[in-house]
């Protein structure tokens, strides 16, 4: 026996030597209505929450008008031998990025997209993609000009840009 | 008896999921204002200062407990008060591990508030002089 089993068990036989059968049934029924009722709404949000995480994917990646690119401005790494996740071989993705919200037409919802820049070769040069929607963080003006994506990383040559889905974005 | 047994799992769930709520919104928060730089760990990278496992050092002075507010950074974010405040504990809770040596008061939007309205100008300097001022005190001890 389980451990609810148990716990019900008990508490059952305990009410039933307190109260009538009936009144144990009208207890238990109003119980399963409650039950029944109440939490649906953080169960269903919780199955919301979870295919939230993995967003339907449709479009092409090598495309500028893919997604995921709505704040990007660079050389998309689809076109540069890596992918809209990863870097192309011989570079090295930088930590220090620019962060914005798309929308996703395929499932309706809107996602944080990380735009983590790869670095340590020349400019790839492909499939350049200059699209400026989307929220992007307001950035202290004395630090944005000096702010090389490219840093954190061994080398400060930008090659091309990512667009990796960080998480979901929070509707107010 | 099936739907019965599921009902304290329901409960907790939803209590659960009450507190994943708001710590989504942070998480959010701290995403679209603060990781481009900051990085998801708090690790930092080149002129980012690494807030992972260093963050706590300075809430051993008052000086320092206001730098983390007035650091242009969280200063002059597009983040409400009240929002403000609510990174600057979640970064405290998350990245400040063992540099946090005493109980942690969190910032409410009424501390925050008067303090962001004075971002810091020589950011560098001011942090020098305050990680000094508490080593200083450590010294002391
Ligand atoms: C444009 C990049 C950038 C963004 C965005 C940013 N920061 Fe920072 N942050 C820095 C830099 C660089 C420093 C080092 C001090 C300085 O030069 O301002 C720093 C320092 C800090 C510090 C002090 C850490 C230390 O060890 O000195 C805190 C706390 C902080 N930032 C909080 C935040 C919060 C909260 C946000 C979001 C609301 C944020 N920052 C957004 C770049 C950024």
């Amino acid at each position: 026996m389980n451990f609810f089993d148990k716990v019900f068990e008990q508490r059952s036989r305990q009410l039933a030597q307190r109260s009538s059968r009936r009144g144990l049934l009208k207890g238990l029924g109003a119980m399963l209505v409650g039950g029944a009722s109440i939490p649906l709404l953080p169960v269903a949000r919780a199955a919301g929450a979870e295919g939230a995480g993995r967003p339907v994917e449709e479009g092409d990646p090598s495309s500028c008008d893919y997604w995921r690119y709505c704040a990007i401005d660079g050389f998309l790494c689809d076109c540069c031998g890596g992918s809209a996740n990863t870097c192309p071989p011989g570079t090295e993705m930088s930590p220090v990025t620019w962060i914005g919200t798309c929308h996703n037409p395929a499932d309706g919802r809107n996602y944080v997209i990380s735009y983590n820049d790869c670095c340590g070769k020349s400019s790839c040069g492909a499939c350049l993609c200059m699209r400026d929607e989307g929220d992007r963080p307001v950035y202290r003006p004395d630090k944005t000009n000096d702010l090389n994506w490219c840093l954190g990383t061994s080398s400060v040559t930008y090659h091309c840009s990512t667009a990796i889905v960080v998480g979901v974005a929070f509707d107010d | 008896m099936v739907r019965l047994l599921l009902l304290p799992v329901l409960l907790w769930s939803a209590a659960a999921l009450a507190a994943s709520d708001d710590s989504g919104r942070v998480v959010f928060d701290y995403q679209m204002n603060c990781q481009g730089c900051h990085t998801p760990d708090g690790a930092g990278a080149g002129s980012v200062p690494a807030m992972q496992g260093h963050v706590g050092v300075f809430l051993q002075s008052q000086a320092g407990r206001e730098y983390l507010v007035r650091v242009p950074g969280s200063a002059t974010s597009a983040l409400s008060d009240e929002r403000l405040a609510a990174v600057l504990n979640w970064i405290v809770y998350e990245f400040a591990g063992d540099s946090l040596q005493s109980p942690f008061t969190p910032y409410t939007a009424a501390e925050v508030a008067p303090l962001r309205k004075h971002p810091l100008n020589e950011v560098d300097d001011y942090r020098q002089h305050v990680l000094r001022a508490i080593a200083g005190a450590d010294a002391r001890e």
